[in-house]
């Protein structure tokens, strides 16, 4: 990132002029890549480009009924009223916010737990490294469903023993959030151990033993030097559990069958999927899940950018 | 590089004729599996179905006659997806033949303008059914669904226990307090019955009870009155016996709610028709405590009995072979050898007739104790009040338990909830173009 990209000869050639090595070769060569590069590109279409351009297109409608509404709906375009009807819903708003506290306990909290780990497994003086890194990596294996009835067993009063010993009830109305943020960092952590972990080992042992013969001690090593080197690790986990933070849904969606406290609009997800499954409203849905989208990437371009900043 | 140019052209053309082959190979394959008829000449129905059992009911009707052969798809319970599988298929205009509706979602199917009137077909049917289930699949006066079931709600209660400390059984609310009361005292652990605030569907029944109907039709127009005379009753009562702890505000179903009803730290169980099935399954092995009785009544001289539930099938606009599907719904609705079936592995109230005095015969009553299941069940059927569900009724159930949510907190309390519950109703109604009018009929 400090280095100026080198200018290419592309820059550098006269206008007019033809690129070198690239000759012509009568269609041939675009044939080519036209065909290798034909699989992604409709695999793409197919499955990301269509899709959204899909859900574009439903963000702009809503159904309309009349009367009783026993003679079905008819499409009406009403522009952006739809996203209009999102973000002035109290229930949208709701989620937004609750998505929001769930991030700002949760991400700090679980990748600071994640890095601790993976340093210290790092370390010299940690024996039964394997076993060790399976038992925490094993919660990630688990399928988030199993592990959200898992949980919620154990925060059932009468069933599980966390209801007693917690000091929140972990299925009434304020308990939920660190009911949930329990839950995903029990799951993620091991995870995101495993990608420090792996980055860890590739800082080059000779600087570590440069370290050591300029005196720092362990600690001193770990947060000046193997930290500052994986930071760019560091930084793209963070994108993935924000993005993951926002979309929240199958952990909520679970607990909603043991407490209703998680609401059917709790997260912005939840809040998609019960427009659309549940009020059959796709217009307001797809504009919902448009507006999500839009969030996810445009926080992620925030921590990449800031990401930029930093390593600088 | 330029051979081998050529060679993926030519290999990409026979790639390309390939696969168009075999799509239409795929296609022809298709066409013969929705094609109307089966190898041997009956004709083809399908159905969707996410009740228990349908399987074999499909299969004992598939061998009893040769013209018409059901094919099964199970898809997901109702509001877990069942529903929107059906309304997205109606859409896309491939639904099956026989859509799963109950009473309370067939307003918001047939909004999707994606069922077939049933009026004529069915007409020689009408004096056979509860008068109730009848009036659940004629909304507006013409027939959209056959029914199959009917789920009067009933009190269930621990009989043994209610024996040992010498408590009545409640007729009417104000008793029904009395008892909660008289529970509490007698072991301070236990309540007797929770009110699940996270389920829509419970509260609504109990609104039914109260017999203010949620939705009315006058003429072209909904008339909305979720927060009506009785519903309000309904939820301060209820609010008053929460607020006392004199009852549980938790789920039904749970594994905390089985453990509770095991081990006697709940008496009793407000339910429906198909508890009966739900209590045998969960404790199989609590023989001989538990009894049966009518919901308890607001007034003891017009006595009332709400409903949670029901199940009726309706036929789509499209198929082609509604002939067929209507035969299979009238025998699955109406055929003795239905309940036969089901009484092996569920206890059937059927919303026909006849079949309900077969199901008295064949269900096994060695489970429960008191007064026998069918009386009590025929007597809350025929106390149930009008009502008429709307046609955003699934996603009231929703609003209604989120609104709820609060209520344990003490954020809100059940009338304040249900009166914003009712502004939001009528919004909703609004914004989907419906023609409403709010309150109670002038």
């Amino acid at each position: 990132m400090t280095v100026l990209a080198p200018t290419t000869a592309e820059e550098t050639r006269p206008p007019g002029a033809p690129a070198p090595g690239r000759p012509r070769r009568g269609g041939r060569a675009p044939l080519a890549a036209l065909l290798l590069a034909g699989p992604f590109a409709l695999l793409l279409l197919g499955t990301v480009l269509v899709p959204i351009g899909y859900a574009l297109y439903l963000s702009l409608f809503t159904e309309r009924l009349s009367g009783l509404g026993f003679d079905g709906p008819h499409d009406v375009f009403v522009w952006l009223g739809n996203y209009a009807d999102v973000l002035g819903d109290g229930a949208f708003r709701d989620s937004v916010g609750n998505v929001a506290g769930y991030a700002l306990v949760h991400v700090p909290l679980m990748l600071g737990i994640a890095l601790v780990l993976a340093l210290l497994l790092d370390s010299a003086t940690v024996r039964l490294r394997q076993v060790w890194s399976l038992a925490v990596f094993l919660p990630y294996v688990v399928p988030g469903v199993i592990a959200g009835l898992i949980w919620a067993y154990l925060y059932s009063p009468n069933i599980g023993p966390l209801q007693d010993l917690l000091p929140w009830d972990p299925l009434g109305g304020n308990g939920v959030l660190p009911s949930l943020v329990t839950i995903t960092t029990w799951q993620w952590t091991g995870y995101n151990m495993i990608i420090f972990y792996t980055a860890l080992r590739t800082v080059p042992r000779d600087v570590l033993e440069a370290a050591r013969v300029d005196g720092a001690g362990p600690l001193r090593t770990a947060w000046s030097v193997k930290v500052p080197t994986i930071r760019p690790t560091i930084f793209v986990a963070l994108v993935f559990t924000v993005i993951g933070s926002l979309q929240l849904f199958t952990e909520p969606l679970v607990l909603r069958s043991f407490t209703g406290s998680v609401t059917s609009t709790w997260t912005p997800s939840l809040y998609v999927y019960e427009e659309a499954f549940i009020s059959n409203d796709y217009g307001r849905a797809a504009a919902a899940s448009m507006l999500l989208a839009l969030a996810s990437a445009l926080l992620s371009a925030l921590v990449m950018r800031l990401s930029a900043r930093r390593s600088r | 590089m330029a051979p081998h140019t050529d060679w993926s052209r030519r290999a990409f053309l026979r790639a390309a004729s390939g696969s168009a082959a075999l799509a239409a190979g795929g296609a022809t394959l298709l066409s013969g599996c929705s094609s109307r008829t089966t190898a041997s000449g009956a004709t083809r129905v399908r159905i969707w179905s996410w009740m228990t059992g349908m399987d074999k009911y499909v299969a004992a009707f598939n061998a009893a006659q040769r013209e018409v052969h059901v094919e099964l798809s199970v898809i997901a319970a109702g509001l877990s997806g069942g529903y929107a599988q059906q309304t997205n298929a109606i859409r896309a205009h491939n639904a099956p033949d026989i859509l799963h509706v109950e009473y309370q979602g067939l307003i918001q199917l047939l909004a999707t303008g994606g069922l077939r009137e049933l009026t004529e077909d069915l007409a020689d049917l009408a004096e056979g059914y509860t008068p109730a289930a009848w009036q659940g699949v004629r909304p507006d006066g013409r027939t959209w669904a056959v029914p199959m079931d009917f789920a009067p709600m009933a009190f269930y209660y621990r009989k043994d226990l209610f024996d040992e400390h010498g408590i009545e059984v409640p007729r009417t609310w104000e008793e029904f307090r009395h008892t909660a009361e008289a529970v509490r005292q007698a072991a301070p652990g236990s309540r007797l019955t929770t009110f699940p605030l996270n389920d829509g569907s419970f509260f609504a029944g109990m609104s039914w009870g109260a017999g203010d109907p949620w939705w009315r039709i006058e003429g072209d127009t909904w008339l909305v009155d979720v927060a009506g005379e009785g519903t309000l009753r309904t939820a301060a009562y209820w609010q008053d016996l929460i607020s006392a702890g004199l009852v549980q505000s938790a789920g039904t179903g749970t594994q905390d709610w089985i453990s509770s009803i095991h081990s006697g730290r709940l008496w009793g169980l407000l339910g429906a028709s198909w508890s009966v099935g739900t209590l045998k399954k969960s404790i199989p092995d609590d023989t001989g405590r538990w009894a049966i009785a009518t919901m308890p009544v607001w007034d003891a001289s017009a006595p009332a009995n709400g409903v949670q539930g029901g199940t009726a099938f309706g036929i789509s606009e499209e198929s082609e072979v509604a002939e067929a599907a209507l035969t299979f719904l009238r025998w699955l609705s109406t055929d003795p050898e239905v309940v036969r079936v089901g009484s092996e592995f569920t206890s059937p109230f059927p919303a026909w007739l006849p079949s309900r005095e077969v199901a008295r015969e064949v269900v096994p009553g060695d489970w429960f104790v008191g007064d026998p299941v069918y009386d009590v069940l025929d007597e809350a059927a025929a106390r149930v009040p009008d009502w008429t569900w709307g046609p955003t009724s699934l996603g009231l159930f929703a609003t209604l338990s989120d609104a709820f949510a609060e209520v344990t907190t003490g954020g809100t309390t059940l009338p304040d909830a249900v009166r914003r519950v009712q502004s939001s109703a009528v919004s909703d109604m609004r914004d989907r173009g419906l023609s409403v009018r709010e309150g109670s009929p002038a």
